[in-house]
């Protein structure tokens, strides 16, 4: 696989969303951000009031979308069957992407075999699958968990099988020389090793298991958050739009930083 | 060397011949009438590319909006990624914005875009730009950084000027980065084009797509899908060598 | 002439909530035309910073610094850095890589060919203009640093541990090459080592510096007679001087080890 998916990976994780690390920091550096954050709001609601424009609903408009549909339960109800295929989207991206990422990292001819495929099903644009799980699987909720587990699964089956292929062999070499046997080269070496680089994936298909969701949810499965914006949008609401992009922008935010959490404690020791 | 080829190809080509057999398979045991088979996927997009002049016309409706809304991205993106590399309360300032667009669903905002810019290209340039900007400027803003402080020091010893530093030692420093943002952002591009054309704007190949879908002609449906990816793949690999020639430089360290 | 005086810098205390930390404090420094000085001292004596501020690539905070009378207050064509890492632009070969400072000072294109090829034969790279530097061992990119920074043909050569990344082979061959070469150009140079053997063998006198906070420990004169070769390596001069100078590191790094 290309070293530039490791550093297109620790890039964005590093630019990403790093909350928990980030609120430390906050008290320090965070005034600049939230004043530019808020100069973008401030100039959002100037211009929707401004321009009147049906596209532009002021920002205060949008958040009060947003609590009416938090009061309605509205929002609550459509994001318990969102976040239930998510849910069940990405755990299933998980687990075959690290055993997939693992085998392809330790067994080049796995490595062979795999990887053209791999690499081709990660650098596609995942959406267009969707008419084939569509063909397939039907109306069910198995399309969008299907979405759901292509837009998730590959960078973590990448970003797997890189990192346990570069763990700094002379680690390998220490453990045999004190007669490590296979398994334990695996669990004592070469899986904490390659930690960083496989939460750097996981949380890089986290954030692409929350658009698989929204995504299928507009296109397959009408249902869910998708479908909520799919009404609305053909119903013109832009404040209603907004307000549900915003809910699943926050809803990424929050999975974001669970990832963070743990790879935060996880991986104490990588810089 | 040709026994290399052959040892890598040869495992790739077992799995291929799997996934053809399992789907062949499947086919015979599912009774879905809705899945078409392997060979008459294949033969469908032979006759959707040889005999359909209506596919020549999408394609280019289509890559008419990704050429115009990745050109924009790209010179867009590569710009506030360089000032945002190099002047901190810059990065600051976008450090926000460009958080909330590398976790915004796009999608549901694609009807908003359609009120604001109607129907036309306009809104189908402006979902792609959206689309693929902000890849562009993450990666030149990380390119530029990761320019060694070192080099710039060394320019500066020398006299250079800022100007002269840039054009010597950050420009090119980044270019790797830059190149590799510009091959995300292409991928990202052409998500933005396809997904616009599935959800509301019905025209080039999404319209396609629908039509034949609505059509039942599902060999059509699945060989429209295999010439999206197929230009997908040959886009991006295309856009892979360029970057490996401008990347020549660079510590090799892919392994394998 | 180089002249330091009542040199003063800290570090830290802003933005990092730290507490300053003085890297010099009180330096005095006089360097002749056409002499060769190195600056010995255990890490954290702010050697490196010292050569960084005579450069004029970061500024002070109390003293004076100046150059035949001119205060330092930035880079200028007198002086050229060699760096510890190389500094080689990675994506240059080495003929860009070495007419880069004269490209930089706004020489024509021909003549900076020209002089980058000669440069280039001095110190014995013919044949690998065309070569990136990830394509040359240490050794011959450090080569390519030195070629660079006498392309410009300053006065005054500042080398911030240059051959520290070497191997004892490689830094061998480079420090005798270095020593021919300024035999015969006889250029102003401040050295930076961290290696008992090659500051006595280079230099005309040893500075000694001790850590927290830098200073002048000694200004040691080197009795050894130019041209110098490795026999010298046995004079008991040498050996003294060595010797001496490892009584006082090892004094000032008790505690570190």
């Amino acid at each position: 696989m290309t070293p530039e998916t490791v550093t297109e990976a620790r890039s964005i994780a590093r630019r990403g969303i790093a909350w928990p690390r980030g609120l430390r920091r906050f008290a320090r550096n965070g005034a600049l951000e939230i004043l530019a954050l808020a100069g973008g709001a401030l100039v959002w609601e100037a211009l929707g009031w401004g321009l009147r424009l049906q596209w532009l609903p002021p920002f205060s408009k949008v958040m009060e979308a947003l609590l009416q549909f938090l009061h309605s339960g509205v929002i609550l109800a459509n994001l318990g069957s969102s976040l239930q295929a998510l849910l069940l989207g990405f755990s299933l991206s998980l687990v075959l992407g690290l055993i997939v990422g693992a085998l392809m990292g330790r067994y080049r001819y796995v490595e062979k075999a795999l990887d053209v495929y791999v690499h081709a099903l990660f650098v596609c644009p995942s959406i267009v699958f969707a008419p084939i799980f569509f063909a397939v699987f039907g109306l069910s909720d198995a399309s969008r968990i299907a979405i759901i587990v292509v837009y998730a699964m590959f960078v973590m089956v990448i970003n797997t099988s890189t990192a346990i292929r570069t763990v700094d062999p002379s680690l390998v070499e220490m453990a045999r020389s004190f007669g490590c046997r296979e398994r334990q080269i695996f669990f004592r070496i070469l899986l904490p090793a390659s930690l960083p680089l496989v939460f750097a994936g996981i949380r890089l298909g986290m954030g692409r298991a929350v658009k698989g969701m929204i995504n299928g949810e507009m296109l397959i499965a009408f249902v869910g958050l998708g479908a909520l914006a799919q009404r609305y949008g053909a119903q013109f609401d832009a404040a209603k739009v907004f307000a549900i992009a915003m809910a699943v922008l926050i809803i990424g935010l929050l999975c974001n930083a669970l990832v963070q959490i743990l790879d935060n404690r996880l991986t104490r020791w990588a810089d | 060397m040709k026994t290399n080829l052959a040892r890598d190809w040869g495992p790739r080509c077992v799995v291929f011949a799997a996934i053809v057999g399992l789907w062949e398979f499947f086919l015979s045991h599912s009774g879905n009438f809705l899945l078409p088979r392997f060979s008459e996927i294949v033969s469908g997009a032979y006759r959707l590319v040889f005999f359909e002049p209506r596919f020549w016309q999408a394609l280019f409706i289509s890559n008419q909006a990704l050429l115009i809304g990745y050109a924009m991205s790209v010179a867009v993106g590569i710009p506030l990624g360089l000032i945002a590399g190099r002047l901190r309360w810059m990065d600051r300032i976008l450090n926000p914005y460009v958080g909330v667009l590398l976790a915004l669903p796009v999608a549901p905002l694609i009807p908003i875009v359609i009120i604001a810019l109607g129907l036309g290209l306009a809104a189908r340039v402006f979902i792609v730009v959206l689309f693929a900007v902000v890849f562009i400027t993450v990666n030149t803003r990380a390119g530029v950084r990761g320019v060694e402080a070192s080099l710039i020091e060394m320019a500066y010893s020398f006299g250079a000027s800022e100007a002269q530093i840039w054009r010597r030692i950050v420009i090119p420093g980044a270019m790797p980065a830059i190149f590799a943002g510009m091959r995300i952002g292409l991928g990202r591009a052409i998500t933005g084009m396809v997904m616009v054309e599935l959800l509301l704007v019905a025209t080039g190949l999404g319209r396609l797509l629908l039509e034949f879908s609505g059509r039942m002609q599902s060999d059509l449906v699945f060989a429209t899908i295999l010439v999206v990816i197929i230009e997908a793949l040959s886009l991006l690999a295309a856009m892979q060598t360029i970057e490996r020639r401008v990347a020549r430089w660079a510590p090799d360290i892919s392994v394998g | 002439m180089i002249k330091v005086r009542a040199l003063s810098k800290a570090f830290g205390g802003y933005d990092h909530g730290s507490a300053e930390v003085l890297a010099l404090s009180d330096i005095d420094l006089e360097v002749r035309d056409n002499e060769f000085v190195t600056v010995i001292g255990p890490s954290g004596c702010g050697k490196t910073t010292l050569l960084r501020i005579i450069a004029g690539l970061i500024p002070y905070d109390q003293g004076e610094v100046s150059i035949d009378g001119r205060a330092v207050i930035g880079p200028g064509p007198e002086r050229a850095v060699v760096f510890q890492n190389f500094a080689l632009m990675p994506w240059a070969d080495v003929l860009s890589n070495v007419a880069f400072g004269l490209e930089i000072r706004g020489a024509s294109t021909d003549q900076c060919q020209a002089k980058a090829k000669e440069l280039i034969k001095l110190v014995g790279l013919q044949g690998f203009e065309r070569r990136l530097p990830k394509e040359l061992s240490g050794g011959m990119q450090q080569r390519v640093g030195l070629a660079r920074a006498l392309a410009v043909n300053p006065q005054i050569l500042l080398m911030d541990e240059p051959f520290g990344a070497l191997d004892e082979q490689t830094r061998r061959l480079l420090q005798e090459q270095l020593l021919r070469l300024w035999e015969r150009e006889r250029k102003t140079v401040v050295f930076i080592t961290h290696s008992m053997d090659e500051a006595v063998m280079l230099g005309d006198r040893v500075m000694l510096m001790t850590p927290r906070p830098g200073r002048v420990k000694e200004m040691i004169n080197v009795p050894l007679g130019r041209p110098r070769s490795r026999e010298v390596e046995k004079s008991s001069a040498f050996l003294e001087i060595k010797e001496y100078l490892w009584d006082n590191l090892r004094a000032m790094q008790a505690g570190d080890a």
